[in-house]
């Protein structure tokens, strides 16, 4: 077993079944680590909680709904503000979170009465939304509050009000991951299937697993939209309360984020019959495929190489431009778990980077095993990583640059190692192929920042270069670039707008004849 | 004209103004030197209070989990704890402070953490690390008590009681900041220094603001030492800045340790510095030197270029920590502003008899609502629906939409600030936090001024 054992873990030897480096002709049934396990407490894992793992990553993108929190207010606050899901309705779900703000009593005695007084409010000072939330945290979990009986109270007292209740406390589980599971099946049994939605195309999809972040569902949508389909409901960014109550209508699943959101997608299978599509709106090549996988299933093969055609010609010089700059590059990806498999083999064949190393922090052996698959020999991979791992990672490995959260990437800067958000972003969408354009852009402006070569620099015994008084990211990527390369004039640099959203919200789509209309 | 101290009427909190009681204790723990915490509770409470230290300081602080899943909370979790103290021990072997901080989860299931204390006192630190210097300290801070303003309060108090102990009197004076930023500590080391005054500062954050150097070595943690932390029984008197954060290990030290303590007032503003510097030389015989009159001259001078001609009869809502609202709007008054609405986003039976209170009461010649428990619907709410005009707001970037939303200039301040770059560099408090302040406040007029074209001609000519 490849197994790769960290100095800093050889006291807590179950650690090491839990990282692998991929050795030559090694495959998955030598070459897996071990994943979702309970973590070692006191490693400082970097793991979060079930309750965030439904309320702050799931529920939350949704843009129509009081997301209320039965319990002490630290759980409500801290879940706010840290995430770029936005939203065309002026991201109502980022700016506003509520608390029932459990207290010492309300432990004692019970919190049922103030969670009924806390949704009667929340309901009166926000009239014009329709639509909660409520989810459960450790503190109302284990006095044992019966939040569905009191929502169905409310329900019935408030005819125009519908409520979702998520049972999700943050111990529930080894990590976010646990939420994520119970709030899918939580959505299914409760709402599916309680609206009638309407139907405006031959094409229906539900678009799962997609948060919307920094527009990222909105750009997908975009190419739904020009494709003729309907995109029924998304699961759940930028999406709507009722849309996704209509989800049993679809024709299709289209599942992007298989780790948080395959779980609906298989139980809208098995109730209702609608096929899962995984698709991945990452990547020139992965796009394209899902685009045409997603046509296929229709029988509009046409539409979508149309759509390729025509971003591909606009893109694809401009990626290549980056491409031809970050050859070699080491990177380490580090997200939270399904954008190491997504990202993994794509940023090496579009862009040029070298992964060196893969880690999720809540993922199953399920991503790991479509992470190291797609990943090329030598590269390590790590489950749970805790703060030592990382650092005795990034000693080891050297990477130009990590793709990781925002405090690891603090980790990560003060050894020199520039970091890009993998979460929310930096100057995102990263979908669509302009967006894998914009993360292309801001990989190369994060390694070739003039700032990392003066850190390099110590004034106390280094000679002091003074012939200089700049430089540019240019002048550090082009300078050991053959000639015809930096003189390309077909490749070029990225030439879109720093808001590509906004534009689409306002965007008029091509009609198309329905079948029916068509076989008349 | 009134000045009243309701409580929010809601029950129900929207946007909360501050988190829970064990971000408190865990903002309190990093300031120590070989501390790293355990938040005995689920991973969430931990991983969140990471990332906004992080987001507000832009730094990575480690703080550990006992990662309590289902099984802890059906069956007891203790066994975490053991398991994590041991897994930080051998991983790091420079830790020496361990505080036990717990949550809502494992006071709820009861977890005796005292009692597990003791027992790895008993067994795992004498049986697998005889030789090492091990301080485990359990700080209980329920989540659904108080708020992070008390956790913080509560942690400071317990980290002083399990230390101080009596050696030989010493000429230092404790300083107990309260929640502040790298920035203030500056500023008041700085003011101690021109006074010759040696302290023991709770805590010593100023290396919060760390480096990247060319050998990649640095890290960002408090620098406060055991021994600071023991001796501040021997200082001749302690001075807690904060009444809400703080001022519990004050009173502590003057109990327990006969070392005075005076508490108060939160040095915001040039009358509140005087009165610092008074106690200081009140406490300690110094005098405050020439070199400090020159200083508080240069904030005068600066002060004196805005109150009147801009600053004046602005109205201001300041939402955060207790003491910093206070001292916030108490400086404002100073500056003839007029800080009409003030937010306390916990509730304490304490702010009824605070006198810095009762004086707004007494004192203020316009309508003025302190609002305790509250948060920032009550703010946005008097906005947009009861006709509350305002022309600047202070206080943290979790209220940030409100004043974009409602194209209201803000000035960032407090905890947290990770909307704008640098902010805890600079102090809030003292004769340069003065400066800065007003200085912050004219310009985010200035600014708004030019953006709404809101007589912006004015500036032609200053």
């Amino acid at each position: 077993m490849p197994y790769h054992e960290f100095e800093c873990s050889k006291c807590i030897p179950e650690r090491k079944q839990h990282a692998v480096v991929k050795a030559p002709g090694e495959d998955l049934t030598s070459c897996l680590p071990k994943g979702y396990l309970n973590t070692i407490p006191g490693s400082i894992s970097e793991r979060g909680c079930a309750y965030c793992g439904a309320k702050h990553v799931i529920g939350t993108p949704m843009k129509d709904v009081i997301h209320l929190s039965h319990g002490p207010i630290g759980c409500t606050y801290d879940t706010w503000q840290t995430k770029r899901y936005i939203s065309d309705n002026g991201n109502f779900q980022l700016k506003y979170t509520f608390a029932s703000d459990v207290r010492e009593k309300h432990i004692v005695f019970g919190a049922e009465k103030l969670l009924k007084q806390n949704i009667l409010e929340a309901f009166a000072q926000f009239p014009e939304i329709k639509r909660m939330t409520i989810y459960q945290t450790c503190a109302t979990a284990l006095i044992g509050d019966d939040i569905n009986a009191i929502a169905e109270e409310v329900m019935e007292e408030l005819p125009d009000v519908d409520i979702f209740i998520c049972n999700s406390p943050g111990f529930a589980g080894p990590s976010q991951s646990g939420g994520h599971h119970k709030i899918n099946i939580a959505w299914i049994n409760q709402k599916v299937g309680t609206v009638e939605p309407e139907i405006t195309s031959d094409y229906v999809i539900n678009y799962v697993g997609e948060y919307n972040i920094q527009g990222d569902q909105e750009v997908m949508q975009d190419f739904f939209k020009r494709m003729g389909i309907q995109v029924l409901s998304t699961f759940t960014g930028n999406g709507r309360y009722d849309d996704l109550r209509g989800m049993h209508k679809a024709h299709l699943n289209v599942l992007e984020c298989a780790r948080s959101a395959e779980y609906i997608c298989n139980e809208l299978r098995v109730r209702y019959g609608i096929p899962r599509l995984d698709i991945d709106g990452f990547g020139f090549e992965p796009l394209s495929q899902s685009l045409r996988k997603v046509a296929m299933f229709f029988g509009i093969e046409e539409r979508a190489e149309a759509i390729i055609a025509e971003e591909t010609a606009r893109w694809k010089p401009e990626l290549d431009w980056y491409k031809e700059r970050l050859k070699g590059k080491k990177v380490c990806l580090w997200p939270g778990g399904s954008k190491l498999w997504h990202w993994a083999h794509v940023i090496e064949a579009e862009m040029g980077v070298k992964v060196v190393s893969v880690y999720t922090k809540f993922g199953h052996q399920g991503d790991m095993e479509k992470g190291v698959a797609r990943c090329s020999e030598d590269t390590l991979a790590i489950d749970d990583p805790n703060e030592l791992e990382g650092l005795e990672a990034l000693e080891m490995l050297k990477p130009d640059i990590i793709f990781t959260g925002k405090r690891p990437g603090e980790v990560a800067k003060k050894v020199g190692v520039p970091y890009l958000n993998a979460h929310a972003y930096h100057n995102g969408p990263y979908k669509g192929y302009e967006g894998w354009v914009r993360f292309a852009r801001d990989i190369y402006n994060a390694i070739y920042s003039p700032i990392h070569q003066l850190a390099e620099l110590d004034i106390s015994r280094d000679p002091i270069p003074t012939d200089k008084g700049f430089a540019t990211q240019r002048m550090l990527s082009d300078a050991s670039l053959p000639e015809d390369i930096r003189t390309s004039t077909t490749l070029r640099q990225y030439s879109g707008a720093y808001d590509t959203i906004s534009p689409l919200r306002d965007k008029t789509y091509p009609t198309f004849d329905s079948r029916s209309a068509a076989a008349e | 004209m009134s000045c009243e101290l309701k409580l929010k009427e809601r029950i129900g909190t929207i946007n909360p103004i501050f988190t829970c009681q064990p971000a408190g204790a865990q903002y309190a723990s990093i300031g120590i030197k070989d501390c790293i915490g355990i938040v005995h509770g689920g991973q969430g409470c931990v991983m969140f209070v990471r990332l906004l230290i992080s987001q507000h300081l832009k730094e990575s602080f480690e703080i550990a989990s006992s990662s309590v899943h289902e099984d802890g909370a059906v069956f007891g979790a203790l066994n975490r704890v053991e398991e994590a103290v041991d897994v930080l021990l051998m991983r790091y072997p420079h830790v020496k402070v361990i505080p036990i901080i717990t949550t809502c989860s494992t006071e709820v299931i009861g977890d005796d953490v005292d009692g597990v204390v003791t027992k790895l006192e008993e067994e795992l630190l004498q049986v697998k690390y005889p030789d090492r210097e091990v301080h485990l300290i359990p700080i209980h801070t329920p989540s659904f008590v108080g708020s992070m303003v008390s956790g913080y309060d509560v942690a400071v108090r317990d980290f002083v009681k399990y230390f101080a102990k009596k050696d030989k009197p010493s000429f230092k004076i404790n300083l107990i900041t309260g929640w502040v930023n790298p920035g203030d500590v500056t500023e008041l080391k700085s003011l101690l220094a021109a006074m010759e005054i040696e302290a023991n500062v709770l805590f010593e954050i100023e290396s919060f603001d760390s480096p990247l150097m060319p050998d990649k070595s640095a890290v960002s943690h408090g620098s406060t030492t055991i021994e600071d932390l023991i001796s501040t029984a021997d200082a001749q008197g302690t001075i807690a800045l904060n009444r809400y954060e703080g001022g519990k290990a004050a009173k502590f030290l003057e109990k327990r340790w006969d070392v005075p303590a005076i508490i108060g007032p939160t040095p915001i503003g040039i009358r509140n510095t005087d009165t610092f510097l008074q106690n200081l030389k009140t406490m300690t015989g110094k005098p405050i030197p020439d070199s400090l009159v020159r200083e508080r001259g240069i904030a005068i001078d600066a002060i004196t270029d805005l109150t009147h001609m801009f600053l004046a009869d602005k109205k201001v809502a300041i939402f955060g920590n207790p003491d910093l609202v206070i001292g916030l709007a108490e400086f404002c008054l100073d500056l003839e502003m007029k800080p009409v609405l003030l937010l306390l986003g916990d509730e304490n039976a304490e702010y009824e008899n605070d006198p810095r209170i009762k004086a707004l009461q007494e004192g203020v010649d316009f309508d003025m609502e302190i609002i305790a428990n509250a948060d920032l619907w009550e703010l946005e709410d008097r906005i947009k629906n009861k006709g509350l005009e305002l022309d600047l707001i202070l206080g943290h970037s979790k209220g940030r939409f409100v004043a974009i939303d409602n194209m209201i200039p803000m000035v960032r301040v407090g905890f947290p600030t990770y909307d704008r770059a640098g902010l805890y560099r600079y102090p809030v408090v003292g004769y340069k936090g003065a400066t800065w302040l007003a200085e912050q406040m004219a310009n985010a007029l200035f600014t708004d001024m030019e953006y709404k074209k809101n007589k912006e001609w004015i500036l032609n000519v200053w």
